[in-house]
């Protein structure tokens, strides 16, 4: 069920060959970093065809093919005879990249290649669509642009009955929507908003053709600027309901086509303002529940299948719309029903520590929106005896532990009952050791915890007293933040001074018996 | 690594079973003690004074949150470094060539993918009444209305009729021309966007249309005189079944015009999923 279709390029990576792709991934991931930075980050889709993939692993050795070479090809089209045939030949070519822009200033060379399109011959279409997409993988977005003209024919065939066309289709016009505003513009106009809703609806069981629906509309969302345009014709359009009725991965075909809806619809929560509209269709419930099933497939350590690429937009959305729903003032249960998705979150965030601790923090995140303020699933969180599981994670850095502390807080903030579990619990010994920790953040954030616990029972504070914790308040007086002093000394006065009174009491009363 | 057995019983154990929100028994302060803790806080410290700011809170994170980096840089490997097969297929069966099984078309295949693609690209939408063929559903809709209802036309004089080819747009239109502007001005169609030919309503235009290109072709193979023993010229909507179904792609600069005629004798009924439309709707006589 969890299995991922596209897991094959790393098998065909072989032992002598990994130290060297790895080195390549480490380069790649920080060109996409850098990206992300300056919110460039987009990509394009590359599929390979699966008969040609040794064909063109031998053919990547060729020298680049000239331009008179690639006039010859696009003659050999247009003259007729096997015009299929001369088309794959000419879409082996724009197999290399370089060819593209010799490819797009031949005159004459779109034009013939959009004639294919739009003929009647099913098989030149096939090859012709896949002309256009290798062109739409170019980096160069002139390219892009120059396959505007095809556009129209591309869009048109969405609603093709032809599965395999309108996959080809889906995944060019998905790469060619980041070339720029130009296209972006187009696209829109040309109604990309609505024929995607009709793919969608229309092709429903063909699920490679969902994954390339949601691949391309995950592009349009992920758009710097989709929160003016695309998310609203998105949001009207009917595409919602089905994306969210797509989160549902499939035993024979995996989890692509989740993955990509799921994305989406992150892209849109995090953009929005009201998500009581998705939440009213049910995202909420749906995304809990993949994630309890996805908890439970990670504990079993299925952790191989890339399983996080599925959980990580789900926790996503769920978490955004936690913190913008508007939370029913009697259950607080934020319109959660099984509260075992508080344990999936605690189980991801344990075994992503090491490979993903990104995504441990993000499950923690949501765990934090799922608590705060609601004392029914606070009690669960004790219910479920999770107060050890956290207390681990509080060594991590990486803003682990401040999610950790914030999640503590939320339970203890609800009243002395809760600290005294969370005490019972060990919480006290953990928040001696976090108060000797560097990062001020972490000091703070251990003041306040400690305040709640201390303020709330008197046994609390003579724990605290006995675990020594006396000497590291007063340490932390000599800190250089103000903040950190002013709460140290506040919790020292207020809350142990007189239970320190009574100790120094009780032990001189013993003394003098 | 540090998973904790109680939590993976929850999930996977032979009892994990759902644990619905209301069976979770709710920690409730003794009253007495939580009142009187309140009463305490107040009067350790006034609240204004108070160092103490931490209440729970939900964080909400915009999409380029600081926080989101590692887990979209994640993302973007996934979609640029995994080369993903496409639409896997089950290998192809070995079968001896065979031929559409639609009239008139005289394409051969060696696989039941390619008829398949063939099938639902040239025979799923087909006109019954001119044998026209689209790409989709809604285009063939409306090529029915526009060209075989014979109800459209009168209804045309009096409002708008002619509905925009772009899904979702929704807009009508006097006429066709309208229309067209329309498609070229609003959405950026190109003005020799194939699926949109208007029909000929008379047959003096159509005459007149008729010029020496179709005389070149007459000689053509695959050029009939259509039973009504008129030169059927059909304006290139769309495609159709002519034998000779390569000779018409977009038409290069050269040869502007191209036309060409129908083989499929009328009484041939196609199978499954190819007729539709108003039967007779539009019989010359």
């Amino acid at each position: 069920m969890w299995r991922l279709k596209a897991v094959r390029h790393k098998s065909s990576v072989s032992v002598k060959d990994l130290e060297e792709f790895k080195q390549k991934r480490r380069e790649h991931e920080k060109v996409l970093r850098q990206a992300r930075r300056d919110r460039q980050l987009v990509s394009k889709r590359l599929l390979l065809n699966e008969e040609e993939q040794e064909k063109e692993l031998m053919e990547t050795n060729c020298a680049p093919l000239s331009q008179d070479q690639i006039r010859e090809m696009l003659h050999n089209v247009q003259r007729g005879g096997e015009k299929a045939a001369h088309l794959a030949m000419l879409r082996k070519a724009l197999r290399d990249p370089q060819t593209h822009l010799i490819f797009t200033k031949l005159e004459n060379s779109m034009y013939v290649l959009v004639g294919q399109l739009s003929g009647h011959n099913a098989q030149c279409q096939l090859e012709a669509v896949r002309c256009l997409y290798e062109l739409s993988s170019s980096s160069h977005p002139g390219v892009g642009q120059s396959c505007l003209s095809a556009t129209p024919y591309l869009l048109t065939y969405l609603s093709s009955p032809s599965a395999k066309l309108t996959e080809l289709c889906l995944y060019t016009l998905g790469n060619l929507w980041p070339d720029g505003a130009v296209v972006k513009e187009k696209l829109l106009v040309q109604g990309m908003v609505p024929a995607l809703a009709n793919c969608i609806q229309n092709q429903r069981c063909n699920l490679a053709v969902m994954e390339a629906v949601g691949f391309t509309l995950s592009q349009l969302l992920q758009d710097n600027d989709a929160a003016d345009k695309v998310i609203p014709m998105v949001m009207t359009s009917g595409l919602v309901p089905h994306l969210i009725s797509l989160l549902t991965p499939d035993p024979e075909f995996g989890m692509g086509v989740a993955i990509e809806c799921a994305w989406c619809l992150h892209y849109i929560i995090s953009r929005i303002t009201d998500t009581s509209m998705l939440i009213t269709e049910g995202l909420l419930s749906q995304c809990s529940n993949l994630l309890i099933t996805l908890g439970g497939a990670v504990a079993k350590g299925r952790t191989d299948d890339c399983v996080e690429l599925l959980i990580w937009p789900l926790l996503r959305c769920l978490g955004n719309m936690l913190a913008s729903g508007v939370r029913e003032p009697a259950g607080c249960s934020a319109g959660v029903e099984d509260v075992r998705l508080l344990a999936a979150l605690c189980v991801f965030s344990q075994t992503y520590l090491t490979s993903h601790c990104a995504l441990s923090r993000e499950s923690l995140w949501v765990l934090n929106n799922l608590t705060a303020g609601s004392f029914v699933l606070c009690s669960a969180v004790l219910f479920l005896k999770m107060v050890p599981d956290l207390l681990q994670l509080l060594p991590f850095s990486n803003g682990i532990n401040t999610m950790v502390l914030r999640v503590l807080g939320n339970v203890a903030h609800n009243g002395p009952e809760y600290c005294i579990q969370l005490t019972q619990a060990g919480l006290l010994s953990v928040l001696c050791a976090t108060l000797k920790m560097a990062d001020p953040d972490i000091v703070t954030l251990s003041l306040e915890v400690l305040h709640l616990l201390t303020a709330s029972s008197p046994q609390i504070a003579e724990e605290f007293i006995r675990l020594d914790g006396i000497p590291l308040l007063e340490a932390i007086q000599y800190n250089s933040e103000e903040s950190q002093r002013l709460r140290a000394s506040c919790i020292l006065d207020y809350y142990l001074h007189a239970h320190s009174m009574v100790l120094l009491w009780i032990k001189v009363s013993q003394k003098q018996r | 690594m540090l998973q904790s057995t109680n939590l993976i019983q929850l999930l996977v154990g032979c009892d994990a079973q759902r644990i619905d929100i209301h069976s979770v028994p709710v920690v409730k302060n003794s009253s007495d003690v939580y009142s009187q803790q309140f009463a305490k806080r107040g009067d350790g410290l006034e609240e204004n004074s108070s160092p103490f700011n931490f209440t729970p809170r939900t964080i909400r994170l915009d999409k380029d949150e600081e926080f989101f980096v590692d887990g979209d840089v994640h993302r973007h490997l996934y979609l640029q470094d995994l080369v993903t097969p496409l639409t896997e297929e089950s290998p192809s069966l070995n079968i001896s060539e065979f031929q559409c099984h639609i009239a008139g078309c005289k394409q051969l295949f060696d696989t039941l993918e390619g008829y398949e693609h063939h099938y639902n690209s040239l025979h799923r939408h087909v006109c019954s009444s001119c044998k026209r063929s689209f790409p989709s559903n809604r285009l063939l809709d409306i090529h029915i209305l526009e060209w075989h209802d014979s109800l459209f036309k009168v209804m045309a004089d009096r409002e708008c009729m002619y509905q925009c080819l772009v899904e979702g747009c929704g807009l009508k239109f006097q006429t066709s021309k309208k229309r067209k502007e329309h498609l070229i001005t609003t959405h950026s169609y190109p003005s020799d966007f194939r699926f949109d030919k208007p029909k000929k309503m008379k047959r003096g235009t159509k005459e007149e249309k008729i010029p020496q290109q179709d005389e070149k072709r007459l000689t053509g193979p695959g050029n009939v005189v259509s039973r009504h023993g008129e030169l059927e010229n059909c304006e290139l909507m769309d495609f159709s079944l002519t034998q000779e179904s390569e000779s018409h792609e977009l038409a290069l600069p050269e040869r502007q015009k191209p036309h060409y005629t129908y083989k499929v004798p009328p009484t041939i009924c196609f199978g499954h999923g190819s007729v539709r439309g108003f039967r007779g709707g539009r019989k010359k006589k």
